[in-house]
């Protein structure tokens, strides 16, 4: 009994103790892969000896989900937000939550793709295009091809309830005269499905389950690079782009080490590490990674951020209405 | 023998024998006060979730541990001549009466009198096992019910009952519940009936096998079977059967998730079932037999009745389960525009956070309903019943099989080929090829999945941190509360310790996202006093499977207490040893191994969870459940698969672990055997 007891207080200590070191160190919310979240971190560990980074994996929305609620129980855990798009962070922005810190390294960014009071910072390009099975009868140009007879029932796309991507991709092609909702609604009599996050597209694509899916770039990219059979497609009529924007929030704990990690990804050094995980860098002359077209040939749909932020809810009911989703 | 019992044979009342003290909680009185009755009724409600019930043990003798006594003792117990007490009076060792009120002493209210001899039961053994249950139990449920009722009273209810989704997530519930009894019942009985009654070979190996899904998460059964069927599974593509571009998933429809559910229950029917056919009576067969009677007759006459009891009451737990899964569906489901209850909760809280805490508590409280059902028609079926044979069970099989015996071996294998090895196999090819979509041969083959999560991902690392530590605070921190908790309900019968095993219960057989809402209603606010919010850290996961394996933990150790001979421990008693005493020197080293089971039964189960901690977990948080669940969310089901693979690999130790302890454990402990 006694060894008993001795056993369950050193395993309950132990918990202690580790929960206690987690509040130390740096908490990261991020919706990138887990790979890529990794990834990310451990580069910035390496050039930041000393800072620990703890960090949660989750969809957009979901992440949202778990930060409002902390943020409502008055203990919000994060400290750093790396998250799908400038939406949400400019949501929060506007409720308070952000701390504004003008970072050094904004210097070789265009205006556009930070925040003026340096609430949050893009990191990088992700766009939403078409991917396609290689062995699908029909190799899609343009988004109109998704709607023809030929793809139906085979289309899939990830749902704007799950990612942040989704939501802003959804509200771009709704906004672009000649798409519109009129679109997905022909999406949907098409047999389009839309649920989950990009993952659940890039998994029914590469196994052959659907032949086209609406996808960011840099999965399939990769996908393909590492011998999955699909191919990546940027549309003929533009694609819609949502550019990770990282912020902090005013209640972190550790704010000198957030900064450090906010100026580190859009650091040079950290733009290269966003290249070699195969995204499209936001900082002005660093190269693209393989597999990408040249950046002046990608057309990337406007967005109008505050519009966007304003009619978010009404776009998400328009389209759980098209496709019947939660 | 007890006063009480002297004074009932007095009354011409019959003395119970010690015989029917099986190895399950203490047996329902069959006649009560009516207040106690009720209990007995809700207890064996319950009880069905204990792995399939405690019939199996029925009509055995409780076994003797007198010979493992510890070398001191037993030389104290056999070379003393212990003074004349009154109440041990005609007990002699070994073969001593459990002090035990027989039937109308209870109806007239008497119990046991307790020996005046130095420290008895405790005082505060009944208040500390009281606090316990209250804590993990009446609490959070209240809270939960609680909530529910406001959100009756707002008028809410009605509104989001009869939401389009709430309506759709229930009548998918429903449908795959049921679905995947049916196919749990053919294949838990297809099973039940081949070992318990014929001569097959392999028994053992073939219940073990059988009771695997059981035991391996909902989760990776899920996936393992995505990458078995599918147009891009690795092992069709490289046995070039993969199905043609386009085709969709089958799994993922309502028919595969009940499919999947069938096959991750089939095992709770088996077990149900084989309990009641054990004590089926052979001698009865052979009669027939010997009467004339084909083997389909003594089936249909003798068997078939035995069993279907132990059917339906298996089916329903089969649909209990159903109801309550979360991992198949949200697996398999969500991909698909699936939602059932579960999920249901799931996503809302996961989307739209805290403000939605009245909409879950009320579809809680709705799955709760539906379990509740299911619970009453299993009670039902066992109602009345009395499974008590006269004659020898378990000592030949009633049918041989003859020719037809491999034939029916080589089903029984084939089925678990299919459910078992088929999948686990998919699995581990989709852990060892690149990327979706491509063939596993030589050239592609790599063990780079179970680089990156063994060493690179650092989420795997704190996720198998926090399950080890969860599991092992769980397996060994219940000890501290069932092992008086146990002492308590074998020492004491009545309404009380009725009441103390129903609670007890209550939370195990209640599906798992039911009571991670209950602890989110009860934790979210700051604990009073302290105010600290256990909300969000692992602290409130660690509550939640304390309530909701309780009962796993204490289902060994009661059986071991149960069929301990109270003699040794009056002896002990008798010989001045005070209640801790008595525990470090008699109990303790007895109900060791069945603790030892308990351990190893909750740390298995606590380890692979899932449900609970999808709903409870957050950041520095995850358990290998989530983490599983997470890698395949993320669109890398390279790592999901590999990381399911070592967890598959977790279980069958630990299944084995128990195995190897086997023969130290009080019988009716390892589902898997007889």
């Amino acid at each position: 009994m006694k060894t008993l007891l001795s056993a369950v207080a050193a395993t309950l200590v132990a918990g202690l103790l580790s929960t206690a070191a987690h509040a130390e160190s740096l908490v990261l919310y991020t919706s990138q892969p887990n790979e890529d979240a990794q990834a990310t971190v451990d580069a910035f560990e390496a050039a930041n000896p000393g800072v620990e980074v703890e960090w949660v994996r989750e969809g957009t929305t979901k992440i949202m989900a778990k930060l409002m609620a902390e943020i409502e129980a008055g203990n919000p855990v994060a400290d750093v937000l790396l998250i799908a798009d400038t939406v949400t962070m400019q949501r929060l922005k506007e409720g308070g939550h952000l701390l504004a810190y003008k970072s050094p390294e904004a210097a070789g960014y265009d205006a556009a793709l930070y925040d003026a009071d340096g609430a949050y910072y893009s990191t990088k390009m992700i766009t939403t295009g078409i991917v396609y099975n290689t062995s699908a009868a029909m190799k899609p140009e343009g988004w109109q091809d998704l709607a023809k007879p030929e793809a139906k029932g085979l289309v899939t796309m990830p749902s704007p309830l799950t990612s942040g991507a989704a939501l802003i991709h959804a509200e771009t092609l709704a906004a672009i005269p000649g798409l519109g909702w009129d679109y997905y609604k022909a999406l949907a009599e098409n047999g389009a499905t839309a649920a989950g996050g990009n993952g659940g597209v890039l998994k029914a694509v590469a196994t052959g389950e659907k032949a086209y899916g609406m996808l960011v770039d840099f999965m399939a990219i990769r996908e393909k690079a590492k011998g999955a059979p699909v191919e990546f497609v940027f549309p003929a009529e533009g694609v819609s782009a949502v550019t990770e924007p990282v912020g902090i929030l005013k209640t972190a704990r550790n704010v000198d080490a957030a900064k450090k990690f906010v100026d580190f990804l859009i650091s040079e050094e950290g733009q290269k590490v966003a290249v070699k995980m195969g995204y499209i860098p936001a900082r002005n002359g660093v190269a693209l990674p393989e597999g990408y077209p040249a950046r002046e040939t990608i057309k990337v749909l406007p967005v109008d951020a505050a519009a966007a932020v304003k009619n978010s809810e009404a776009a998400l009911k328009t389209f759980s209405g098209i496709f019947g989703t939660n | 023998m007890t006063r009480a019992d002297e004074i009932a044979r007095s009354r011409g009342a019959p003395v119970e024998s010690d015989a029917e003290g099986g190895s399950g909680f203490p047996e329902p009185p069959r006649r009560l006060p009516s207040g106690a009755r009720r209990f007995g009724r809700l207890r064996s409600f319950f009880r069905g979730f204990f792995f399939g019930g405690g019939e199996a043990a029925e009509g055995r003798r409780p076994r003797t541990t007198f010979g493992k006594l510890p070398g001191a003792l037993t030389r104290t117990l056999s070379g003393v001549e212990l003074p004349p007490m009154p109440h041990v009076r005609e007990a002699g060792f070994p073969k001593a009466r459990p002090p035990r009120c027989s039937r109308e002493g209870r109806r007239f209210g008497f119990r046991p009198r307790k020996p005046r001899v130095p420290g008895g039961e405790p005082a505060w053994l009944l208040p500390f096992v009281l606090c316990a249950v209250l804590l993990l139990s009446v609490l959070p449920l209240a809270r939960l019910a609680g909530a529910g009722v406001n959100g009756l009273v707002d008028g809410e209810a009605a509104r989001l009952i009869f939401a389009p989704a709430t309506l759709a997530a229930l009548r998918n519930t429903l449908l795959t519940a049921t679905g995947g009894m049916v196919v749990s019942l053919i294949l838990g009985s297809l099973f039940a009936f081949a070992l318990a009654l014929t001569d097959i070979r392999g028994k053992l190996i073939l219940s073990f096998a059988f009771m695997l899904p059981m035991m391996i998460p909902p989760q990776v059964t899920a996936l393992a079977w995505v990458e078995m069927s599918g147009p891009a599974s690795p092992l069709l593509k490289t046995l070039g059967l993969a199905p043609p571009l386009g085709s969709p998933q089958p799994l993922y429809s309502l028919s595969g998730i009940a499919l999947l559910l069938g096959v991750q229950h089939a095992p709770l029917v088996f077990l149900a079932l084989k309990a009641g056919l054990a004590a089926s009576p052979r001698d009865g067969i052979e009669a027939a037999r010997l009467a004339g009677a084909g083997p389909l007759r003594v089936f249909r006459d003798i068997v078939l009745p035995l069993g279907a009891p132990g059917l339906i009451a298996g089916g329903a737990i089969a649909f209990v389960s159903g109801v309550g899964n979360f991992g198949i569906p949200a697996i398999l489901g969500i991909p698909a525009g699936i939602e059932t209850l579960p999920t249901l909760i799931f996503s809302r809280l996961a989307s739209f956070g805290a403000a939605t805490f009245g909409e879950i508590a009320l579809i809680s409280t709705l799955i709760a309903a539906i379990s509740a059902a299911g619970l009453i028609v299993q009670q039902r079926a066992l109602q009345g019943r009395d499974y008590r044979l006269i004659g020898h069970s378990g000592a030949r099989a009633a049918f041989s099989l003859g020719r037809f015996r491999v034939a029916v071996e080589a089903l029984l294998w084939a089925v678990l080929v299919l459910v078992l090895a088929a999948p686990l196999l998919a699995l581990v090819a989709s852990s060892l090829v690149p990327a979706y979509g491509v063939p596993l041969n030589f050239d592609t083959m790599s063990l780079d999945a179970y680089g990156e999560i063994l060493f690179r991902q650092s989420i795997t690392l704190t996720a198998l941190k926090n399950s080890l530590f969860l599991a092992s605070a769980a397996a060994l921190g219940l000890l501290a509360v069932t092992v008086p908790a146990a002492y308590l309900l074998a020492r004491r019968k009545g309404a009380l310790a009725g009441l103390v095993a129903i609670l007890i219960e209550i939370p195990y057989a209640l599906p798992g996202i039911v009571l991670a809402v209950a602890f989110i209603l009860t934790f979210a606010a700051p604990l009073p006093v302290v105010g600290v919010s256990l909300y969000g850290t692992i602290w409130i996961i660690l509550a939640a499977y304390f309530s909701s394996f309780l009962a796993v933990s204490l289902k060994p150790v009661v059986s071991a207490m149960l069929q301990m001979d109270p003699a040794l421990e009056e002896a002990a008693r008798l010989a001045g040893a005070g209640f801790f005493r008595r525990m470090r020197d008699v109990l303790l080293p007895l109900v060791a191994p069945a603790a030892g089971a308990s351990v190893i039964l909750v740390f298995l189960i606590a380890a692979n969870e899932l449900t609970v901690s999808a709903l409870l977990w957050s950041a520095g948080t995850q358990t290998l459940g989530v983490a599983i669940f997470n890698l395949d969310d993320s669109g890398s089901s390279d790592l999901a698969a590999a990381l399911s693979v070592l967890v598959v690999l977790l279980v069958i130790a630990l299944m084995t672990a128990l195995e190897l302890l086997a023969k130290h454990l009080p019988e009716g402990v390892l589902p898997w055997r007889n």
